[in-house]
């Protein structure tokens, strides 16, 4: 049960999901509101290490809000940090990154990851699965889009991406349908 | 005499099969205890400290290896003595026999310093599998750590 518990503690309060709190220039700390996971059902497995919620799976968080139909934690037999969050079907994600700017993400799969490996920390969220992601800036569609939420940025294969607004304030389509990594489009924008 | 030492083996086995090594309950019936704690120590070197601590308001025992748990209380402390977790139900039936409780009421889990909060309305306890399934409505809570915010 501990380690049940830990999952979710630490998964939530490690990033869940697409965390919008990525700041490496933030110094002082304050209390924020709590995170609160609503479910029809719930499984903790203490063997396994992981937490399925089913069923109208509902994140609330005061920087994001997440709705899917199922919600899976897993966390390294060690404790700490989960390794690997899922959250599968109909994947709603709305959130705030520091600069306040609210960003809307659907997918049929998000995967949040976290890896050391050599000294490297990965922590990335990948969506895939009719994913797109809109802001006030863009709209990006890619199959897959990843986040990269340690160095701010986003990349999509597979991407279509339509600026709302352009220096001269005409909206632009900056690559076409189909265009994936490895062409000359335009760089993915910085997320955060 | 031999119903009220039957009903006391029944109630110690039900309970060794939880887990635990020490039984105080007081019955009130031949076949009822009221008031119970059971607790559960560590293995050697930390066999002073209590690993889990059970206790109820009242079990009673049901045909079929079923046990009935009133006001259910079940925490859970680290080799240092602080408490992990804690885990509350009004009610809850117990199968001796398959190792699992039940119940269609309420659940309450929190984690030892209150800052992690689950729960929901029946829920299934399989402790052979240490699987946990909270069937209806399941709610959490976690009270977040301090956060940065920009300056």
């Amino acid at each position: 049960m501990k380690k049940i518990c830990l999952i979710i503690l630490s998964g939530l309060i490690g990033g869940l999901l697409l965390r919008a709190q990525t700041g490496t220039n933030a110094t002082p700390q304050t209390e924020r509101g709590p995170t609160r996971i609503y479910s029809d059902s719930a499984d903790f497995y203490m063997a396994g290490h992981k937490a399925v919620y089913h069923g109208n799976v509902r994140v609330e968080d005061p920087q994001m809000r997440l709705v899917c139909a199922q919600l899976t934690a897993n966390l390294p037999p060690s404790g700490g940090r989960p390794n690997r969050i899922v959250a599968e079907t109909n994947v709603v994600i709305d959130f705030t990154d520091e600069k306040g700017q609210t960003n809307h993400t659907t997918s049929d799969k998000a995967v949040y990851a976290y890896e050391v490996q050599n000294g490297a920390t990965n922590e990335t969220v990948t969506l895939t699965g009719h994913a797109e992601l809109e802001n006030a800036q863009f709209s990006l569609s890619g199959e897959p889009i990843y986040v990269d939420l340690l160095n701010k940025s986003i990349h999509a294969d597979n991407q279509k991406m339509v600026l709302h607004e352009s220096l001269n304030g005409a909206t632009t389509n900056m690559a076409p349908a189909g265009a994936g990594r490895g062409t000359n489009n335009p760089p993915a924008p910085k997320l955060f | 005499m031999k119903m009220k030492l039957n009903s006391a083996v029944f109630i110690l086995s039900v309970f060794l099969a939880f887990g635990f090594h020490a039984v105080r309950a007081q019955q009130n019936s031949l076949s009822r205890a009221s008031d119970f704690t059971s607790v559960e120590y560590f293995d050697p070197p930390h066999q002073q400290q209590i690993k889990s601590r059970l206790s109820g308001a009242e079990a009673q025992p049901l045909p079929g290896g079923l046990l009935a748990i009133k006001q259910l209380k079940l925490e859970s402390f680290d080799e240092n003595g602080n408490l992990e977790w804690i885990v509350g139900a009004p009610e809850c039936v117990y199968d001796t026999m398959n190792a699992t409780a039940n119940s269609s009421g309420h659940l309450q889990l929190a984690s030892g310093d209150g800052k992690f909060r689950v729960e929901g309305d029946g829920f299934l306890w399989q402790r052979n599998a240490q699987s946990l399934t909270i069937s209806n409505r399941v709610q959490t809570v976690i009270e977040n750590k301090a956060a940065k915010t920009k300056l």
